[in-house]
């Protein structure tokens, strides 16, 4: 019999060589990926930098995608960890072996796909709809996974990974990865506030103060709120795929300590075509709520699924998966500990009974099958979560009603929710999809609702107004809370380079800030720091107007003429109304603002009557230009673009991190973004 | 119920009619989406439109929805509801779409552009999009017109699943069977450029 199997496998192995030779697509079994990432696994570097880093007890999963000799399957496999099984047998009274964490894990795999799935010439994965793995993996790939793993030994580990082949053979790799023990000697923080000013680099802060507060003779005469912050840091934003990171990576990177890659949210990458399997990594919010039971507040300016507010909860390797989005945020909220969702977006919450048989409610849903979720059971037993359905019919708005959620859907509402007593749990929906700017809530407010009007809702409240109201709940919690408060269009005013209305929108966000420091004034064990997750656009202050605003008004495509540089661009003087903002963005001698990633427009130095098209709106106003290069065609000066489209794009400048209370002298020098997330959890479990 | 019953019979009705011209347009040749064709007089917009046709009445975008929008959501206007299952003309952008729409394309009042198969950051469309959908012309690949468009056809009030996109539209719009005739034979006009959305 032995010498019968050693004859079969002399002669399959000598098959296989004989394949391998005859073809150069047959290539020889490999791990093409092990997650977490590694410089270890990637470059076989011992001694690049460390990748992933977790807490002790943060919870990440194990995934490797293996890919087997031709021919072959993959029968078995398994984790180790220095050497240490990561699926450790128990033996029970009876001296029988089981795998308690046996339910944990799961593969992916193209064997019950259908014959659509496989390229029949190549042999390759087609990544079509309703496969598994993504396009140009051999057949026969497999994606293997240990779900939800969590160690407590400080420093770094060797993870491994063991594939058994269907002939017997074995195929490993090796990578690495990081247990972090907290800070020790910080204060404790019950409580932390986390600004994230989208896209506010260093000239969105200045060009705020210079609006907002003014210069003379060369001194600011009074600091912005976040300017009074006693500590800083400079922050590189890098993410896992790109120097240049969008809005998902940018704001997970800081809450889970892991860098994902661009439009990635609470995950690693992974090769299936599943947007909701990825291997997850735990969030600030869930590793606290679960460990010592603090709430979650997120409140935006933008649609509550946007990439910055979904970035503190959701685990999805598509930013763009609206329903799925935020389904997740109420079904996971024994997770999270979520208390407060604020913003617009309430597109995604209404149903869409596509099955009715009557005229359905023409109520603008955009709820859909195709971005919404349902979890695999090693996902659902490794990490306690809801398994999901796909369900555009769902009427989230009554679901998170039923869940104990007081529901605002405008400013009236918001403060009748408070008229009987601050809520324990609340959401508000204050727009269809992002709400609008301060620019435009602030001319309704002066008696110009024109543009407010038009997108159909005219009664918004403001970020200042809104961050009120969520630490008033969240306050409710004496374990504390976790929130994330987010000037979301100071990112989408300077992709379209609508200069007064991001200026506008850091002046909002800073009254936000004063808010909250307020708040920690009379909470001190609280911490709040105020960041970015990068820079948007390059935008620089040139200088200023030379002109008068009349003449500027008149000229306007005056170019360079009016551009004030050096002393004379002297110090633009602005008039702050009662209300706390600028009478006029269009004052004698403005601030002029330039664009290093600009892309093609035509410049006015004007303030534009209505904002750039925002289609995800229900009634996108007819006057609101399409882009930048149509808005202000044959009236205003070209501009050539540095980056193709027709926006500005973000950039890989380091921004700057302000901080405020306890365990805030933590932050100083240049850090990565991942270093913020340790540097919350040590305050949060301080002395 | 019995208004609705009468809507959707006229909407038969008027389809039914359109349905006579099917045949023909199923023969034609067609550009693909993704190439721009030149706007046939037909559909093209100049500086005054005239009034419409007998029988025909303007719709507007803005039309289609009260305002402000209601605590849970949008609601139609009277406007779209008395319009249920008559002919109206609506002028609009066609939406650019990925993968190349066949028998059917979504008119938006902004331009705008959905790549459903590289699963969309936002699904970027306003809610009044309009699902315009050619009778007879199922499968047939309808050309990319660029800039203002103007069509006309029966107006349908309503859920619909677009079965290609598993899209929900909540108006459509049968085109009338001369419009769709020029559409369908719309020529090529040279590429437009790609474009990049705020992340």
């Amino acid at each position: 019999m032995r010498t019968d199997r050693l004859i079969r496998n002399a002669l399959s192995h000598a098959l296989l060589a004989a394949l391998a030779l005859a073809s150069t697509d047959v290539l020889a079994a490999k791990i093409s990926r092990l997650t977490p990432p590694s410089e270890l696994f990637a470059s076989n570097n011992a001694n690049g930098p460390v990748i992933s880093r977790f807490l002790q007890g943060q919870r990440f999963d194990l995934q490797a995608t293996v890919q087997p000799d031709a021919g072959l399957t993959i029968t078995d496999f398994y984790f180790s960890v220095d050497g240490s099984t990561t699926n450790p047998p128990t033996i029970d009274a009876n001296y029988k072996l089981s795998y308690p964490l046996g339910n944990r894990i799961g593969r992916v795999d193209e064997s019950a796909s259908d014959a659509s799935c496989i390229d029949a010439t190549s042999g390759k994965t087609t990544g079509k709809s309703g496969c598994k793995l993504v396009a140009g993996l051999p057949g026969n790939t497999v994606v293997v996974s240990q779900r939800a793993y969590a160690s407590y030994q400080a420093g770094v580990h060797r993870l491994k990974v063991v594939a058994t082949q269907s002939d017997g053979s074995r195929i490993s790799a090796e990578g690495n990865f990081e247990i972090v023990a907290p800070a020790d000697g910080y204060a404790k923080a019950k409580n932390i506030i986390v600004f994230l000013g989208d896209g506010m680099g260093a000239t969105h802060r200045t060009a705020a103060r210079i609006m907002a507060k003014g210069y003379a003779q060369g001194k600011a005469k009074a600091p912005l709120a976040m300017d009074t912050f006693p500590y800083t840091s400079m922050v590189m934003t890098s993410s896992l795929n790109s120097i240049v990171t969008d809005s998902a990576p940018g704001m997970q990177n800081y809450v889970t300590g892991n860098k994902a890659e661009n439009n990635q949210e609470g995950v690693f990458p992974d090769d299936t075509l599943d947007a909701f399997d990825n291997p997850r990594v735990e969030y600030l919010s869930e590793y606290l709520h679960n460990l010592q039971g603090k709430s979650l507040g997120v409140v935006t300016t933008a649609d509550v699924f946007d990439a910055t507010p979904a970035s503190m909860a959701i685990h999805t390797s598509a930013r763009g998966n609206g329903t799925g989005i935020v389904d997740q945020f109420l079904d996971d909220r024994a997770q999270t500990g979520l208390a407060v969702l604020m913003g617009g977006g309430r597109k995604w919450f209404l149903p869409n009974a596509s099955n009715s048989v009557s005229p359905q409610p023409v109520n603008g849903s955009q709820r859909r099958k195709a971005n919404d979720y349902v979890l695999s059971d090693d996902i659902v037993n490794g990490w306690g979560v809801a398994r999901g359905k796909l369900d555009p019919e769902r009427d989230l708005i009554a679901d998170f009603q039923g869940a104990g959620y007081a529901y605002a859907p405008d400013n009236a509402g918001l403060n009748e929710a408070f008229k009987h007593g601050t809520p324990n749990k609340l959401l508000g929906l204050f727009a269809y999809s992002n709400m609008n700017v301060s620019y435009d809530k602030i001319a309704a407010r002066r008696g110009d609702s024109t543009v407010v009007d038009a997108f159909g809702f005219p009664d918004q409240p403001l970020l200042e107004e809104m961050t009120d109201k969520a630490l008033q709940v969240l306050a409710k919690n004496s374990n504390g809370f976790v929130a994330m408060i987010e000037g979301a269009s100071i990112d989408k005013q300077a992709h379209l380079m609508d200069t007064d209305r991001w200026i506008h929108d850091v002046i909002e966000f800073d009254r936000a800030i004063a808010v909250a420091k307020k708040f920690a004034q009379n909470n001190p064990d609280t911490l709040v720091i105020v960041t970015a997750d990068h820079e948007c656009s390059g935008a620089a202050i040139l200088g200023a107007a030379t002109a008068s605003a009349a003449d500027l008004a008149a000229t306007p495509n005056s170019g360079t003429r009016y551009v004030g540089t050096y002393e004379a661009a002297k110090f633009p003087k602005y008039v702050i109304a009662a209300d706390g903002y600028p009478q006029s963005t269009l004052v004698d001698n403005k601030m002029l603002i330039g664009y290093g990633a600009n892309a093609d427009r035509y410049e006015t130095w004007l303030p534009n009557l209505f904002p750039t098209k925002d289609t995800q709106q229900p009634f996108p106003p007819a006057q609101s230009p399409s882009d930048p290069s149509s808005r202000n065609k044959d009236v205003g000066y070209f501009v050539a673009g540095q980056v193709p489209g027709d926006q500005a794009v973000h950039t890989a400048t380091d921004i700057p991190l302000s901080a405020y209370g306890a365990s805030a002298a933590q932050f100083h020098g240049v850090i990565d973004n991942t270093d913020v997330f340790f540097k919350l959890a040590s305050a949060a479990m301080g002395q | 119920m019995p208004i609705v019953a009468r809507s959707i019979a006229l909407s038969a009705a008027l389809i039914a009619c359109a349905a006579v011209e099917s045949a023909a347009l199923a023969a034609q040749p067609a550009t693909p989406a993704s190439t721009p064709a030149r706007t046939p007089a037909a559909l093209a917009v100049h500086k005054d439109l005239g009034k419409p046709p007998a029988g025909v009445t303007d719709l507007k975008f803005h039309d289609i929805f009260k305002t402000p929008v209601g605590d849970k959501g949008l609601e139609p206007s009277a406007t779209l509801l008395a319009l249920d299952g008559k002919r109206v003309r609506m002028v609009g952008y066609m939406v650019y779409q990925q993968p190349e729409p066949r028998g059917m394309f979504l008119l938006s009042p902004l331009p705008a552009e959905i790549s459903d198969e590289d699963e969309p950051l936002a699904d970027d469309l306003p809610p009044s999009v309009v699902a315009v959908e050619i009778a007879g012309a199922a499968n047939r690949p309808v050309p990319l017109l660029p800039g203002l468009i103007r069509i006309s056809g029966v107006l349908h009030v309503g859920a619909r699943t677009d079965t290609a996109s598993g899209r929900i539209g909540a108006v459509q719009i049968a085109l009338d069977a001369p419009i769709a005739r020029a559409l369908l034979g719309a020529r090529s006009a040279p590429a437009r450029p790609a474009g990049a959305g705020a992340r």
